[in-house]
């Protein structure tokens, strides 16, 4: 087993009766790029600013890229770059303000500054109450990432940004996980965390309901099939079909069914040994495989 | 201590601290020039007035007439307390708990600063800004003074300048100690101003209302008493240990509070 970026046993945090979260257990390897999964409230930021030091966990404990989270963990805070999901700044002061005031805290400009602000096209020289939305997020990404940090963790990332701004910073997070960073991507953007995160957590309610990779979940996901035929066709033409559940006769010669990812091939082997007019296979995306761990009572797959 | 972050704290007051100063600076520089041409007359003006707003001015045994009476009347027991008060409640009360309600704090404490490291430099900023205030009072009677007949020995302005610096601390440490474990400035500054208006209030009804004596004790400004350090050049023990106490005690609490509470 590799060495862990993140790693929470039991992780608890209730403000006053309210649950933050709740013997939260996880685990994020070094190097990889997990997604956060969660609707608002579930306890993704709970759990990001217990990381952090912020919260005071009433029970468990966390470890960050080997170290034990304590509240006061200053040193560890040196190898992480964070950007909060609501971005909040000094209104009075500049981005260039910002950049030289908060590098100080690190001895000195970080090696990724000018880079980062060339590829966002940030306009340093404005005062943060003349920014939009979106140039506060860029300058909010510029704070965390100049620096080249060993984890980077990020809450909604893209928010507020344009899709143009958005790849440039799909592409600078891409190349610092190449580069050996960690990512924990803390978003509801499902198709964000599917494009960027090889592993997913989904959190519910305070707990993780799921941790597996992307392309296991969606391998499992059920893609709903419609098959026409040239000729009259039975449903048990496809019920031999392993992975297949469902089977529905639409029309003499039209099926529906549902078949989980991992045996699509499966299917097409045995539509190859019919003569096929039309159909259609819908592709699973991990919204899919959200909405069904949400949609469970038991916070499980149904 | 952050250098860092205690030079960035005095440049983002820097706007309050100098309007406060320059206000400082002119005020005592009009009590200096005022007291050539109102010195002589000044006990024949207070007699005109009534007993008992002479009382709530200058209470106990301070004779009026003299350099003393007239600064603390004028200026020292009252105003100045006013403009001091509220120059260091605003820092102290926004020091920790705007930065918190303002969400600013958590771009701070994502940086490689220590909890202790951000009280302690808050705390030195707000002992560099009570410096300042009290020398913007004290520092122009010393040097414009001597132009305007006033003369006062450089142990008793010395004397004048550490309780005047203490009890500006004592009240900023108090409203830092609120500051450090609530959210938003607005509540640590009231309540820290309510309290100073209701020391007031019990000051200005205590030669006139028994149970208010009995309180005296417990008023902060009962030991803020310019009037006769400058006539007689001598500080009670007891304002020393008021003051340096509630700061001491506030600022303890405040650090504690503050490595302990979460930052939402």
């Amino acid at each position: 087993m590799t060495a862990a970026a993140i790693e929470c046993k039991s992780l608890t945090k209730y403000y006053g009766k309210a649950r933050g979260i709740d013997g939260l257990d996880l685990r994020v390897e070094k190097g990889s790029t997990f997604g956060f999964l969660g609707p608002n409230g579930a306890g993704k930021t709970t759990t990001i600013r217990c990381l952090l030091g912020m919260l005071r966990a009433n029970s468990g404990e966390a470890f960050v890229l080997g170290e034990k989270v304590r509240l006061d963990g200053a040193v560890l805070r040196r190898r992480i770059g964070y950007v909060a999901g609501e971005v909040k700044l000094y209104e009075k002061e500049t981005g260039r303000w910002h950049i030289d005031y908060l590098s100080r805290f690190r001895g000195g400009h970080g090696a990724l500054t000018d880079e980062l602000i060339e590829r966002l096209q940030f306009d340093s020289t404005r005062r943060v109450r003349e920014l939009s939305k979106g140039n506060r997020q860029k300058l909010a990404l510029i704070l965390g990432m100049m620096h080249d940090p060993e984890l980077l963790m990020l809450d909604e990332p893209t928010s507020g940004l344009d899709p143009l701004n958005q790849e440039v910073v799909f592409d600078i997070i891409s190349e610092r996980v190449a580069a050996g960073s960690t990512l924990f991507l803390s978003s509801h953007i499902l198709s964000e965390v599917e494009r960027v995160c090889s592993t997913v957590g989904i959190i519910r309610e305070g707990r993780i309901v799921v941790e597996d990779r992307v392309d296991t979940l969606l391998k499992q996901r059920l893609r709903h099939l419609e098959v026409t035929f040239r000729d009259a066709t039975g449903a048990e033409a496809l019920e031999s079909v392993p992975g297949i559940a469902e089977v529905q006769t639409l029309a003499p010669n039209k099926l529906s069914a549902k078949v989980r990812g991992d045996h699509v091939d499966d299917l097409l082997k045995c539509l190859a040994l019919h003569s096929v007019e039309d159909m259609s296979l819908e592709h699973a995306s991990l919204e899919d495989a959200f909405v069904d761990y949400y949609r469970s009572d038991e916070g499980g797959r149904q | 201590m952050n250098i860092n972050l205690f030079l960035t704290t005095l440049y983002q007051r820097r706007i309050g601290m100098f309007w406060f100063s320059f206000g400082l600076v002119a005020y005592s520089w009009l009590m200096a020039w005022t007291w050539t041409f109102i010195g002589e007359m000044y006990e024949e003006l207070l007699a005109t007035m009534p007993p008992e707003m002479i009382a709530v001015w200058a209470p106990g045994d301070l004779e009026l007439g003299s350099l003393g009476g007239y600064f603390q009347t004028e200026y020292l027991g009252m105003m100045w307390v006013l403009i001091v008060a509220a120059a260091i409640i605003i820092y102290a009360a926004k020091a920790v708990s705007s930065e918190v309600a303002a969400g600013t704090m958590e771009l701070l404490l994502a940086q490689p600063i220590a909890r202790l490291q951000f009280i302690v430099t808050r705390i030195a900023a707000m002992f560099v800004y009570a410096a300042i205030l009290t020398t913007a009072t004290f520092l122009p009677i010393q040097i414009l003074g001597p132009t305007y007949d006033i003369e006062i020995a450089g142990r008793t302005m010395a004397l004048l300048y550490a309780t005047g610096f203490l009890l500006i601390s004592a009240i900023g440490s108090f409203a830092m100690m609120l500051s450090a474990s609530m959210r938003g400035g607005g509540r640590p500054g009231a309540i820290t101003g309510s309290l100073l208006a209701a020391m007031w209030i019990l000051q200005a009804i205590t030669p006139f209302v028994e149970v208010a004596e009995d309180l005296e004790p417990l008023n902060l400004l009962t030991y803020w008493q310019p009037g006769d350090l400058i006539n007689e050049g001598v500080v009670l023990a007891s304002s020393w240990w008021v003051y340096g106490g509630i700061t001491v005690i506030s600022l303890a609490i405040a650090v504690v509070a503050f490595l302990r509470r979460d930052i939402t």
